[in-house]
Formats: structure tokens, C-alpha cells, sequence
């Protein structure tokens, strides 16, 4: 059967045979790399003082000898004189357009610098996903996002001009006007994060206006793992009556991964990125699928603040299966399903945060929000989970406790103390939520 | 079987865009009205190069 190219962005790029794509990133990396030593302060030092130079990378292997950086490094560099970025800058200050912070939900803020390329490169990378996710020139595209400092849907924005949608900026609305504003202009896709579009379902409805009739087709959801969560991605799929796709990206990375229409797992943009997983005992690169690991990613084509070998603490795996799409970008199954520094040891077991979510999450009967707590009394570790009861089922409370213990139980080989809140009591949360607390201190 | 698309010669086209714009810049004589236009113009051709002219010798 013939190939139908007008379902991707770059047929060319996105269909390579896998041994080209490798040829084409041995080739990017070694560009980003002499552009970064050649430009940036910080990498030429960094690079020196690990012996490394342009013409050391010949192979793939090569690229393992590169060293990586991390968030701590971002942020002492940027603690430096010159302001605001350090000496990590590989353009004159002159050349930056774009300033964006990340959220700081693990620390202090990293700022982000780029140039009006690296800005087109931001809006090319979204292109590849919102084409992927089948959004065209005839969708009305809405952004209920506040248009901050946080880069967080803004590229999206721009992408979604790229290819021709109306998008149509939600700004500094409040929940209800937007939801008002996408039923009286028939918008056809948003884009938020899961707990905000679970979010926005609830209020509709206390509106008296059911999401499903509003007519929107897909969500884009990002920031949060939630649209890879099987139960999560249910949940909303069935509030909104759309088809729910996710993406993954970060503010000193780019936008690097999209789930297609075939909504199985999601591809690399291998074109644009390099992803390694590293085994977190031993720091092999993980080629096989299925084995959990902290992804070690580089962006090729960002020029003012380069991003190469960033060890994002994020816990990735690559797919056991191919995609039906026809793309050659590998696939990375489940989304991120945990953050390296957040994947800890309760009780003597690993306890990935993403798991309590697909029980809770399969629980018709609570709301959407719940909260995990880890505190330690003594010797021994305690779990909290907060969780609220939608008011039609509270007369169930003890059977739905029982079964949720049991599922935990099941799901995450570990016990939990349930509290039961009134509904609506828990924090509502309309950017990245933070439903996982550990208060253990010196674990 | 998939379309066969002319890659060597969009890169080629790509690259006299490229030159086109960078000639206009050196020959605006400081006009930000030109200059800035062509930064644009710039980045927008760098999308171009690395859809298609980073790949003409790949496939």
C-alpha cells in the first residue's frame, strides 16, 4: 500500500531508515558540539577540562565521552557574572529575543535564553507535533495558558500559526470565560496540562454546560505525565469526547517528543534530538526496550543556550513496538514515567509517583485530585494519600477504601494511611501540580 | 511506494535563498527595516536547511 506523506510534517525526516537517522545525528551532534566550544565560555571550559575537542567525535560512541551537564550546573552557571546567564551564553547578548524561566518545581528557576532562530526552531519543533496529532488550517486552536514567563504552551502558539490553524490566545482569562469563549467560537483543539483540562471539564459542568458538546477534537496535553497515564488519558478522553495526545518537552530542552494519532507511545523527533537512557546504577546507555533509565538528551539546533548531553533526571524507556504511523523516530513507551529524583525508596521499595496516579486515576468514584505524602515516623516510612470522594458515591466510602488499598497494594507493593477529604477541598492546581510530597528530610 | 522528492535541488534553492538575503544584508547600508526583515528571513531559511538541506546527502 502507498504511503501517505501528507500525514506528516517531513516526510523525509520523519521516515528515514533508522542507520541514515543515526548518520544524520553523528552528524548534528558533531556541529552543535563545535558550535558550543567554539562559542560558549562555559562548554569550551568544560570541554577542556574533560580533554575533549571538535575531531574527538568521529562515531556514535564518541558522543558517551561528551560530558553531560545537569540543572545544578544551569543554575550555578547563571549565579556568575555576566547577568542573567552566565558565561553559558554562545551569542552576544545583542542577539536574544526570547526570555523563559522554568516553573522551579524542583528549585530554583534556570533561565533561558534564545535568539529569534532558536524561537523559529521552538515553533518547528511544535509543527512536527501538532501535525502528528492531525491539527490542520481548518482547526480553531485554543490556548488556555497565561502567556507568562514559563514557555510552557507559547511555542505551541506559534506552531499552530505556522500551519495555518486560528489560534485563539486564552490569555489572562479566568476558567469559566475560557470555557465560554471556546463554546462561542467552536474551537476544535486545546492544548493544557492533564490536571488543568480535568480542571476545566469540572468547572463546565458546574456551568451546566457539558464539555463533550462543545465540539473539541483533540488536546495536546504537556508538563505533567498525565496523557500517557492509561486511566488519566481515559478519563479525559471520556469529559471532553476528544482524543487526548501527549507531548513532552522542556524549557532548556525543546520540544522533543509527540504522540502520533495512532496515540502509542511517543516518538522521539530523532531529527531534531538525541536521546540517550542511562541505566542509573551502572551509567551504561540503554539501547534495549523496556528498562526504565534517566534520559540524557541534546538539542542540535539550539544556538544561544545549547543543550547538549542535559541529564534530565527524567525516567524514560524506550517501546517494545513499532508505531503504525509509518515513522521511523523511535517511540519511548508510557511518557516519562518518573523523575530520577523523585522515583525513591519507601519502606525498602521504589515507589514511581505515576503509579499511585493510574490507581487513583481508575477510580471512577474520586475526583481527579489527590495529594501522596511521605513522611517518616521514627524508623519507619508512612504514606499518606489524600484523596476526595465525588459526592454521589461518599454513602461507598468503605468499599471503595478497601478496594483502592487492595489495587495500591497490587500496583506498588506497598501499604498507605488514606485520608479522605471533602470534595473539592484538595489544592486545585492550573499549571504543573505538585500531588507528591516527601518529607523524610535525610532519606 | 513514496513520493521521490527532488531533496539535492530544494537544498540548492535553499542555499541561493540563503546567499540572496545575506547580499542584502551587506548592500541595505544599516536600513533596520531591511536588516531586522532579514533575520527573520534568516531563521526562517534555517528551518529550511534543517528540514531538507541537512538531509541532501542522507538520503
Amino acid at each position: 500500500m502507498a504511503r501517505d506523506d501528507s500525514m506528516y510534517w517531513n516526510p523525509i525526516t520523519e521516515t528515514m531508515p533508522r542507520e541514515k537517522l543515526r548518520e544524520l545525528q553523528i552528524k548534528k551532534f558533531k556541529r552543535i558540539f563545535e558550535w558550543a566550544y567554539n562559542n560558549s565560555p562555559f562548554y569550551r571550559n568544560l570541554y577542556k577540562a574533560a580533554g575533549i575537542e571538535p575531531g574527538d567525535i568521529k562515531t556514535y560512541e564518541d558522543i558517551k565521552k561528551v560530558p553531560k551537564i545537569d540543572k545544578g550546573m544551569l543554575r550555578d552557571v547563571q549565579s556568575r557574572p555576566p547577568f542573567p546567564y552566565g558565561d553559558m551564553l554562545a551569542v552576544p547578548l545583542s542577539q536574544v529575543t526570547e526570555f523563559r524561566q522554568t516553573s522551579g518545581t524542583t528549585g530554583t528557576p534556570v533561565y533561558q535564553a534564545d535568539t529569534w532562530q532558536d524561537w523559529d526552531w521552538w515553533a518547528e519543533s511544535w509543527a512536527y507535533i501538532l501535525y502528528a496529532q492531525g491539527y490542520r488550517d481548518t482547526d480553531r486552536f485554543f490556548i488556555p495558558f497565561g502567556y507568562n514567563i514559563f514557555v510552557a504552551f507559547w511555542a505551541a502558539h506559534y506552531a499552530g500559526e505556522k500551519l495555518g490553524c486560528e489560534v485563539v490566545p486564552g490569555g489572562v482569562l479566568d476558567t469559566e470565560a475560557r470555557i465560554m469563549k471556546m463554546q462561542e467560537l467552536k474551537c476544535t483543539a486545546f492544548g493544557a496540562t492533564p490536571t488543568y483540562v480535568l480542571g476545566m471539564a469540572d468547572t463546565a459542568r458546574k456551568m451546566g454546560i457539558d464539555p463533550r458538546s462543545i465540539g473539541i477534537q483533540r488536546i495536546t496535553c504537556a508538563g505533567e505525565p498525565g496523557a500517557s497515564i492509561p486511566t488519566t488519558k481515559k478519563r479525559i478522553e471520556e469529559a471532553w469526547g476528544a482524543k487526548v495526545y501527549d507531548h513532552i518537552g522542556a524549557t532548556e530542552i525543546g520540544a522533543w517528543s509527540y504522540m502520533c494519532l495512532a496515540q502509542r507511545g511517543l516518538h522521539v523527533n530523532e531529527a531534531f534530538f538525541l536521546v540517550e537512557i542511562e541505566d542509573t546504577e551502572t551509567g551504561e546507555i540503554i539501547e534495549e526496550p523496556m528498562k526504565n533509565g534517566k534520559m540524557v538528551i541534546t538539542a542540535f539546533d539550539r544556538l544561544a543556550k545549547p543543550c547538549i548531553r542535559f541529564d534530565s533526571k527524567d525516567v524514560i524507556r524506550w517501546a517494545d513496538y513499532d508505531c503504525e504511523c509509518g515513522r521511523t523516530f523511535r517511540l519511548i513507551d508510557g511518557g516519562v514515567v518518573g523523575r530520577a529524583d523523585d522515583i525513591t525508596k519507601v519502606k525498602g521499595v521504589l515507589l514511581a509517583p505515576t503509579a499511585i496516579e493510574e490507581v487513583v486515576r481508575s477510580f471512577n468514584e474520586l475526583s481527579d485530585e489527590y495529594e501522596v505524602i511521605v513522611t517518616k515516623k521514627g524508623d519507619i516510612d508512612e504514606i499518606t494519600l489524600k484523596i476526595e470522594i465525588k459526592p454521589e458515591f461518599e454513602k461507598q466510602q468503605p468499599d471503595i477504601l478497601n478496594r483502592l488499598k487492595d489495587e495500591l497494594r497490587v500496583k506498588t507493593n506497598l501499604g498507605y494511611k488514606i485520608e479522605v477529604h471533602p470534595y473539592e477541598s484538595l489544592p486545585r492546581y492550573a499549571l504543573k501540580a505538585k500531588r507528591f510530597k516527601d518529607l523524610r528530610g535525610d532519606h | 511506494m513514496a513520493t521521490e522528492y527532488k531533496v539535492n535541488e530544494m537544498a540548492e534553492k535553499i542555499a541561493q535563498i540563503r546567499k540572496l538575503a545575506e547580499e542584502l544584508d551587506e548592500m541595505c547600508g544599516g536600513i533596520q527595516a531591511v536588516k531586522k526583515n532579514i533575520v527573520r528571513l534568516l531563521s526562517s531559511t534555517k528551518m529550511l536547511e534543517l528540514n531538507i538541506s541537512d538531509v541532501k546527502d542522507l538520503v
